[in-house]
């Protein structure tokens, strides 16, 4: 409950909100309901962030320290946790010392808009929706592919990718790659080469494709972006006689993306490589 | 009715759906709604429809089709999606046709593609047929007919079977997946009966409890909880795919993930308190209080 209700009120000073918040601060911190702890919505973010021993969490607005506590103990990773309050950094470091994980968690007495966000793959966050909002295009700067899970508080129109309600509402989103722009790639398919040019738009992980395959305007299926990776299906009329659907499923990195291309089902499929190459942004 | 036939194979540039929906319109014409095949004519706009091979590629895929399956398809026309079944997945299929003509032809075919050890071919009215063995049904029916065949094919198939339609579905079953490669391609997994009463027992770390569990299903859809003494446990993430089932009960700080499958009366499986690598498995098991409650 602390945790949370602290990561609200230093999330209200940090979004430069404070002369309100400075007035609220004694209600904020003493008119609080009585809410069960939250310590199974800790464990749902986690869980559905998938965090492993891999991970490095950073929890903005860290209150107690339960969040990256928790990631070190029960999952394994390692973190940093973000507050304000002096105070309260100095109780996460004891929390993380009696839990035994001081060697693989910290804590910085930062505000959060200024927190070094390199080293996370998963971010974890309990904020105001305004706050959240004026985070938003920090997080979609970091790497494609970091997590970010949040419960309560959406992120304004950046629909996410997954969500769960175990008591609360739990929200994951995936940082999409920049993925817009125009593409071209050569397809080693037999008997002929072909030339696919594709269009992309993007409001967040929503891609919007047009497609030529040798010249020929053809819709673009089923596309999906999920961090750095990216699929669609174009069906290939090339050989009238043996239409069939083409299966890419790409890994993006800066202005190339390649992977697997599958033409055809089951016992009839084959599979070769693809490698397309960004010509326009 | 070979009129309808005619004109309907006129606008498609392939058999496959000329002879399935072909075959659902002689169906129709023998219902008092006759009128299907004119209102079929003249009110869809011929549509661009590439070669269907895309449609059955495209429908078994879905379906997941693997050698073990025995696919049944529901006006199967031509056999191509039975003989594709075997041909390029391996599995046995069986193709329910009512023309006599499309029946033989089908058995022709199977024999020319060498999959006539694994396929069979029935003339018969696919709103009779016997189809309980299936594992996964195709259909590339009608609405009108899909809606008419639901109802039997909830009582049939087993749970876990599923139903791949093309271009039309369900009415009021929301798909478990739905697919749009040029045409939508709509994925039905037979849902487990559930709904009723049960007496949940689990071996949870703190000591064996015993619950009052209670679930309403609308199709796959599942909602429900536990009654405790002196409250309720909503069952949170319920999920239902088959005979797996899922929740998360929510005791004190912990969550209890429960995953499971249900055989008639009973259903069991794993319960795990808490995430990550320090969550403790369990056993649970849940028997049903009474008589199972009414489809919801």
């Amino acid at each position: 409950m602390r945790a949370g209700s602290f990561a609200l009120l230093l999330a209200c000073v940090a979004a430069a909100c404070a002369p309100a918040a400075a007035q609220v601060f004694p209600e904020f911190r003493y008119d609080v309901p009585f809410v069960p702890s939250p310590q199974v919505t800790v464990d749902e973010m986690l869980r559905l962030a998938q965090v492993s021993d891999k991970d490095f969490v950073v929890d903005l607005g860290s209150g107690d320290g339960r969040v990256v506590i928790t990631a070190a103990t029960k999952f394994g990773a390692r973190g940093m946790g973000v507050d304000l309050d002096h105070d309260l950094i100095v109780e996460s470091e004891e929390n993380a010392r009696e839990a035994g994980v001081s060697d693989r968690v910290s804590f910085v007495e930062q505000d959060l808009f200024k927190a070094d966000l390199s080293r996370a793959t998963v971010i974890t966050m309990y904020l105001l929706p305004a706050v959240n909002l004026k985070l938003r295009s920090r997080l979609l700067e970091l790497k494609p592919g970091t997590r970010i899970v949040a419960h309560d508080f959406d992120l304004g129109d950046w629909q996410p990718d997954r969500k769960t309600t175990v008591r609360k509402n739990t929200f994951l989103w995936i940082v999409p790659a920049r993925i817009a722009g125009r593409w071209q790639a050569r397809l080693a398919l037999p008997p002929i080469e072909r030339l696919l040019e594709l269009e992309l738009t993007q409001r967040y992980q929503e891609v919007t494709a047009t497609a030529r395959l040798n010249g020929v305007p053809t819709q673009v299926w089923e596309a999906r972006l999920e961090g750095d990776r990216f699929r669609f299906v174009v069906v290939d009329t090339t050989d009238r006689e043996h239409e069939a659907s083409l299966y890419f499923a790409g890994t993006m990195s800066g202005d190339v993306m390649d992977g697997d291309l599958t033409r055809g089902v089951g016992a009839a499929a084959t599979t070769i490589k693809w490698r397309a190459a960004r010509t326009a942004p | 009715m070979a009129e309808a036939r005619a004109v309907v194979a006129g606008q498609h540039t392939s058999s496959r759906p000329a002879a399935s929906l072909g075959c659902a319109l002689l169906l129709a014409t023998a219902l008092p709604a006759a009128a299907a095949s004119t209102g079929w004519d003249a009110n869809i706009p011929t549509p661009y429809i590439p070669s269907t091979t895309l449609a059955v590629d495209e429908m078994l895929r879905v379906a997941g089709v693997v050698p073990d399956d025995l696919v049944v398809d529901l006006g199967s026309g031509d056999g191509r999606i039975v003989i594709a079944a075997a041909r390029d997945y391996g599995a046995r299929g069986l193709g329910i046709e009512i023309d006599p003509m499309l029946v033989r032809e089908s058995a022709e075919n199977a024999r020319r593609a060498g999959v006539a050890d694994r396929v069979a071919f029935r003339e018969g009215d696919v709103l009779k047929a016997e189809i309980k063995a299936a594992t996964v049904v195709t259909l590339y029916l009608l609405p009108q007919l899909v809606e008419q065949l639901k109802p039997r094919l909830l009582a049939q198939l087993k749970p876990g079977t599923r139903i791949v339609a093309h271009d039309f579905g369900f009415a009021d079953w929301a798909p478990d997946r739905t697919v749009t490669i040029s045409k939508n391609y709509y994925l039905y997994v037979v849902p487990a009966r559930v709904s009723g009463n049960w007496r949940l027992e689990a071996d949870l770390p703190g000591g064996a409890r015993e619950f009052d569990f209670e679930l309403q299903q609308t199709y796959q859809r599942i909602r429900g909880g536990a009654r405790v003494p002196g409250g309720y446990l909503p069952a949170f993430e319920a999920r239902l795919a088959g005979d797996r089932i899922a929740f998360v009960l929510v005791d004190g700080d912990t969550s209890l993930h429960f995953e499971g499958r249900v055989s008639g009366p009973v259903m069991e499986g794993v319960v795990r308190s808490g995430p990550g690598r320090n969550r403790i498995e369990s056993h649970w098991r849940a028997t049903r209080a009474g008589l199972p409650a009414n489809e919801g």
